[in-house]
């Protein structure tokens, strides 16, 4: 039942069917059942949860109606509203797939590869992003991954690093230098790399969590035949830079629903637990007052999350909006999971194992304060946030930098 | 009142990190972890070497530097080895750990099992360390401790007690200085190092800002470190609230710290690739026990009343305030 919905239909009505469906979808006990569990289960867990998305048409209804989605962005914001209302299983394994990769086929691929890979990810095809190495991080351009011309396609030497997910994507964005000897924001292609080639290794790295979602990719001689490359040669910064940001809008609006719903609850719940002396801490003024605080906050976020989907699909959107909301974001959960964790104690840094497919706020309160890191670090790090809204929100000089 | 410590007790923490490092430097944390069995074998010999259980610091000032000199050191290596606990043991016994008597844990795990133990409200206690649950890779080595109340003569809460709870608060501050110290060094290295965008980290205001704001963190704590061991070395009435005040700000300023040392090493930090992914493992029971930082403000907050810290200005305190507060 995807495709065009119906505009005129009134939200409140939609709200109603959301509620419904969530009721009866939404696996009861689905936290405790991923807790603890290997791989392979999360991975088949995520599946299922996709395809159960997909058959009520939720997976994907930001993509355009002739592949799957067309749902009004109004109504998009209730469907994000309700399934983190309803605590519902986050996509994980799916997300750079749904998101940067679509995004990236809709945008600069070619009309066969869309009828090749969208319908692909509506089956469950896992996709990661290759894009940072171990000497371009923060400053992107200058990754050193060559991919070099030979005869109808290019071979591909280089490393890649904090690829998550790798181990299971079965597809790659790629962006890798074609031009050695252009500047550096030239000179950089984007390519679509099977990772059944011969040639590639992954190797996962060990966090402090515990856990190794993030990956190293090692490409040694990897052969992509020119159907890969996305859009033209030499123009994969610009096509990047287009699609980096695709995930930013809807994706916020549902992670701020998930801070701001089951995320505020277990705050709340962790401090209404007796305390060593016997009484709650909610019972402290002053946790109450940091709890009224973050609620503040909470909504603010909010607030500030709808406001930029809904400018953005009016095209009103500021240059900076999407880093402001980003950095709120990222150190609000960072704050909250740290007050989880302080009021969780010691016996918050004994747990070690949280459920898989929840959001970034499990109320496994040290696994997620250690894991808000990768909001803070990842994706355009604070720091780089800070230099966006400076530069272009505020309109200050560039930062001199060389290079 | 000079605070600083000796020169020779700066010389004896130099000789430590010579003989941390030639012992195996990071790695003795690392092969801990790996056979935590080994604790007492890895750290044991260069403790004898360096004469550290010889050392006296309830009984002899310049010994007490030394020691808390000894417990910097061990802190640069996140030496896995509850060094300034067992420097601060009480006559005849093997070490002193401060804990809360509700959920009373440490450290230990892995090592002789029987500890002498002094809860926040002064009293002594034998303690005996169950066997952990978790794989030190996840519980850092800290073990449940089961208490009973001392064979010998207990702390009253204003003697012997409060003795070995000033210096066993402490000491092991000096422990988390020596991680701090090292944190900030790492992460000065790394922006150094690390180039993006043509240039060093290092040269981007916002990267120095924030280590600068570590760093003054960092040093302050320092001074109250060096304070709050002038106060138990000339055994000042006020040395628990000041060994409070101590564990307060020492706590506070590791999480400035490492919450900067991570957000610029990026994410190598967070793999074990990274040495600050270990000091900021074994940072946490520092940082958690004997309380958090919540719990530790609560302490001493009920501790000072409305009275305030005495501080090196100030006067000692009379007989009428020391009642009070032992009240």
């Amino acid at each position: 039942m995807t495709g065009a919905r119906r505009t005129a239909q009134d939200v409140g009505e939609f709200r109603a069917e959301v509620r419904e469906w969530c009721r009866e979808h939404i696996p009861a006990g689905w936290r405790e059942a991923q807790t603890g569990v290997g791989e392979e289960e999360f991975v088949a867990f995520q599946k299922a949860w996709f395809q159960e998305l997909r058959r009520a048409g939720f997976a994907v209804p930001h993509w355009p109606a002739e592949w799957g989605g067309g749902m009004p962005v109004a109504e998009q914001i209730v469907l994000y509203q309700e399934l983190a209302a309803h605590d519902a299983p986050r996509l994980v394994l799916a997300f750079v797939a749904i998101h940067h990769a679509a995004a990236t086929l809709l945008a600069a691929g070619t009309d066969e590869q869309r009828r090749r890979h969208l319908p692909a990810i509506l089956d469950g095809e896992i996709w990661v992003q290759g894009f940072s190495e171990p000497g371009a991080g923060s400053d992107l351009a200058a990754l050193s991954t060559t991919a070099r011309r030979q005869g109808d396609g290019y071979v591909v030497n280089g490393q890649k690093v904090w690829a998550s997910g790798a181990a299971h994507a079965d597809w790659c964005l790629l962006l890798a230098r074609t031009d050695p000897d252009a500047p550096k924001r030239r000179g950089i292609s984007y390519f679509l790399l099977d990772m059944g080639t011969p040639g590639i290794d992954v190797r996962p790295v060990r966090q402090a969590t515990g856990e190794s979602h993030f990956c190293e990719i090692f490409l040694d001689d990897v052969v992509i035949p020119r159907t890969g490359l996305v859009g033209r040669e030499n123009e994969g910064w610009r096509v990047a830079q287009e699609t980096l940001g695709a995930e930013r809008g809807m994706t916020m609006l549902e992670l701020a629903e998930r801070l701001g719903n089951a995320g505020f609850r277990w705050l709340v719940e962790t401090c209404a637990r007796s305390g060593l002396s016997g009484a709650p801490p909610l019972e402290d003024p002053l946790v109450a007052d940091r709890l009224a605080g973050f609620e503040t906050e909470l909504t603010a976020l909010r607030a500030l999350c709808r406001d930029l989907v809904e400018r953005h699909d009016a095209g009103t959107s500021g240059p900076a909006d999407a880093s402001v909301v980003k950095l709120f974001y990222s150190e609000l959960l960072q704050r909250m999971t740290a007050f989880g964790a302080e009021i969780a104690g010691p016996a918050a840094h004994a747990e070690l194992r949280k459920p898989l497919s929840s959001g970034w706020e499990s109320g496994a309160w040290a696994l997620d304060f250690i894991g808000s890191w990768e909001w803070t670090i990842p994706g355009g790090t604070s720091e780089i946030q800070r230099t966006i809204i400076g530069e272009r929100g505020l309109g200050l000089p560039r930062e001199s930098r060389s290079g | 009142m000079n605070i600083d410590l000796s020169e020779e007790a700066a010389e004896y923490g130099r000789q430590a990190v010579r003989a941390f490092e030639a012992a195996g430097g990071d790695d003795l944390v690392r092969t801990a972890e790996r056979e935590p069995g080994r604790r007492a074998a890895l750290v044991g010999p260069v403790l004898d070497e360096l004469g550290a259980l010889d050392l006296d610091p309830r009984g002899d000032a310049a010994e007490l530097e030394a020691a808390a000199a000894l417990c910097r050191s061990a802190g640069y290596f996140a030496i896995p080895f509850p060094v300034a606990e067992r420097l601060a043991r009480p006559a005849g016994a093997g070490g002193l750990l401060v804990v809360d008597g509700a959920r009373p844990a440490a450290a230990v795990a892995g090592l002789d099992p029987h500890w002498t133990a002094v809860t926040l409200d002064g009293r002594r206690c034998d303690a005996v360390a169950r066997a952990p649950d978790d794989p030190p890779r996840t519980s850092a080595f800290v073990a449940r401790l089961d208490l009973r109340p001392a064979d010998g003569p207990a702390g009253d809460g204003d003697g012997d007690g409060a003795r070995d709870l000033a210096l066993g608060l402490v000491l092991p501050c000096w422990t988390l200085l020596g991680m701090l110290d090292r944190a900030i060094d790492l992460t000065r290295e790394h922006v150094l190092l690390r180039e993006q965008f043509g240039q060093a980290l290092a040269r981007f205001q916002s990267v120095r800002f924030q280590l600068t704001e570590a760093e003054v963190e960092r040093s302050g704590a320092v001074s109250l470190a060096k304070y709050a061991l002038w106060s138990v070395q000339s055994r000042r009435a006020e040395a628990v609230e000041d060994a409070l005040a101590l564990r307060l700000a020492a706590v506070e300023a590791a999480d400035v710290v490492f919450r900067v040392a991570h957000q610029l090493h990026g994410a190598i930090g967070f793999c074990d690739e990274a040495f600050l992914s270990w000091l900021s493992r074994y940072s946490q029971p520092l940082r958690r026990l004997p309380l958090g930082p919540s719990g530790t403000r609560d302490r001493l907050t009920r501790r000072l009343g409305r009275r305030g810290l005495t501080g090196p200005f100030g006067t000692g305190r009379s007989d009428g305030a020391r009642e009070r507060a032992a009240g």
